[in-house]
């Protein structure tokens, strides 16, 4: 990538030049991976599920490896397993232990489950991308940074999946956004 | 390196082989990435008449917890041959100690390349089926593996392949395939970083002198130069056609 060090994420130093680590795009001196893990990070807010309920709080499953930890002292309401959550990632720690907070549950809806680095062409620049689907389908559509979508509400949710999945195979292209428009009008239900 | 002596085919005859390859012929290689849908990378290969799937899950929570590092990801390993694989010469199918110690080699080779610190206490998973084996099961397996994690975004410092040489007649080629394996004087698969010239992966059955050694280590990375671009293509090929389901489908 560079025959000289430079501090770039996702890649690294040897012997005096820089080299990329994964599949990404590289250009204006910032390389965006294609594909990986979701690494959270503090102020994230993300989609989590219930996977656990303790004395002290709850056990949250985010799309990653690490589990993150809700206290009860956090929040007011009562939760159960199985329930969707739109939260903020408070704090991580080196073992990428995770303490959520700000946690709201989200009504009853369907989880769709992407790749955490399409997340940013999903919510799209101003949320205009996930601003045309929810107007496109009737339904609410809420993506979590670390890769969770969650979709609720009466409108088309099967149609809601799909564009998402649309996105996510090609976020790394042109032209998506006409794309996407054009397949919401011609698949929308009178 | 079995194989009945009675039996034993003229692997050499004025510069061609069995197949009609020349001592530096590669077999073919094509291979395809994201073709599982349940795995976060994948690839197919098919190398010669070897067909094998590489399939990688994680960075993923390490069970069981006594595996996992407090300041890395574990790196494990499968490798296994399937009952229909033709694997009769090799042993039979299923978990026996060939399939072990490829599943240990194969590790090794990555542990070297992933950068595992970003992900403590979580595992990588490499899984690798054969589903039909020809000679160089090893080396289409890594070189389908490293596809696969580069198809997971799985941080890497290079992208390997790797490649068999073998001495047939006495002569040092590239490449072998089953018959070659089985009645050769020696066998020996390599796999490289092709970006720093650094060994992951080193065996050798038979006897070789010093420069035949370093004949086949010469032969070995010009093979690796080419498999190298057929992996890169395979890798571009999922964003220069984007699909929204990862199946393997014929046509």
């Amino acid at each position: 990538m560079a025959d000289k060090p430079e501090r770039i994420s996702y890649a690294y130093v040897e012997n005096g030049k820089t080299y990329s680590t994964v599949v990404g795009l590289f250009s204006e001196g910032k390389l965006v991976p294609l594909e990986g893990p979701y690494e959270p990070l503090p102020d994230d807010l993300i989609v989590g599920i219930i996977s656990e309920v303790r004395f002290s709080g709850y056990s949250v499953d985010t799309n990653s490896p690490y589990v993150g930890f809700l206290s009860s002292r956090e929040i007011r309401e009562r939760f159960n397993m199985g329930d969707a959550i739109f939260a903020r990632i408070v704090k991580v720690d080196e073992v990428k232990n995770m303490d959520i907070g700000d946690a709201k549950k989200l009504p009853e809806g369907r989880l769709v489950r992407v790749s955490s680095v399409k997340i940013p062409r999903i919510i799209g620049k101003k949320n205009s991308m996930v601003d045309m689907i929810r107007a496109n389908t009737g339904c609410e559509v809420i993506a979590g940074r670390n890769g969770y979508v969650w979709i609720t509400g009466k409108g088309d949710s099967n149609l809601a999946e799909r564009a998402i999945r649309m996105i996510e195979a090609q976020a790394h292209t042109h032209g998506l956004t006409d794309r996407v428009a054009e397949f919401l009008k011609s698949h929308k239900k009178a | 390196m079995g194989g009945n002596s009675a039996e034993k085919p003229a692997l050499l005859v004025n510069g061609k082989r069995v197949d009609g390859r020349g001592v530096e012929d590669l077999r073919s290689v094509k291979i395809v990435a994201r073709v599982l849908n349940d795995a976060e990378g994948s690839a197919y290969i098919e190398w010669g008449k070897n067909k094998i799937l590489a399939g990688i899950y994680g960075p993923r929570e390490c069970i069981p917890r006594h595996d996992q590092s407090l300041y890395r990801a574990v790196v494990k390993c499968r490798y296994n041959m399937a009952p229909f694989s033709g694997a009769e010469e090799h042993g039979r199918s299923g978990p026996n100690r060939r399939s072990k110690e490829l599943s240990k080699v194969i590790k090794e080779a990555f542990e070297n390349v992933i950068i595992s610190e970003n992900f403590p206490k979580t595992e990588i998973s490499i899984f690798v089926e054969v589903l039909q084996s020809d000679g160089g099961t090893r080396c289409a397996a890594v070189t389908a593996a490293a596809v696969a994690l580069a198809d997971a975004g799985i941080p890497m410092k290079d992208l390997i392949s790797a490649v068999a040489v073998c001495k047939i007649d006495g002569q040092i080629a590239v490449d072998p395939g089953k018959e070659e394996d089985n009645f050769g004087e020696s066998d020996m698969p390599i796999a490289f970083s092709p970006r720093t010239g650094e060994i992951l992966l080193f065996q050798m059955d038979g006897n070789l002198t010093r420069s035949e050694v370093a004949r086949g280590l010469e032969l070995a990375k010009n093979a690796v130069s080419k498999i190298r671009a057929v992996q890169v293509e395979a890798i571009k090929k999922v964003y220069d056609e984007p699909k929204e389901d990862r199946f393997l489908l014929i046509g």
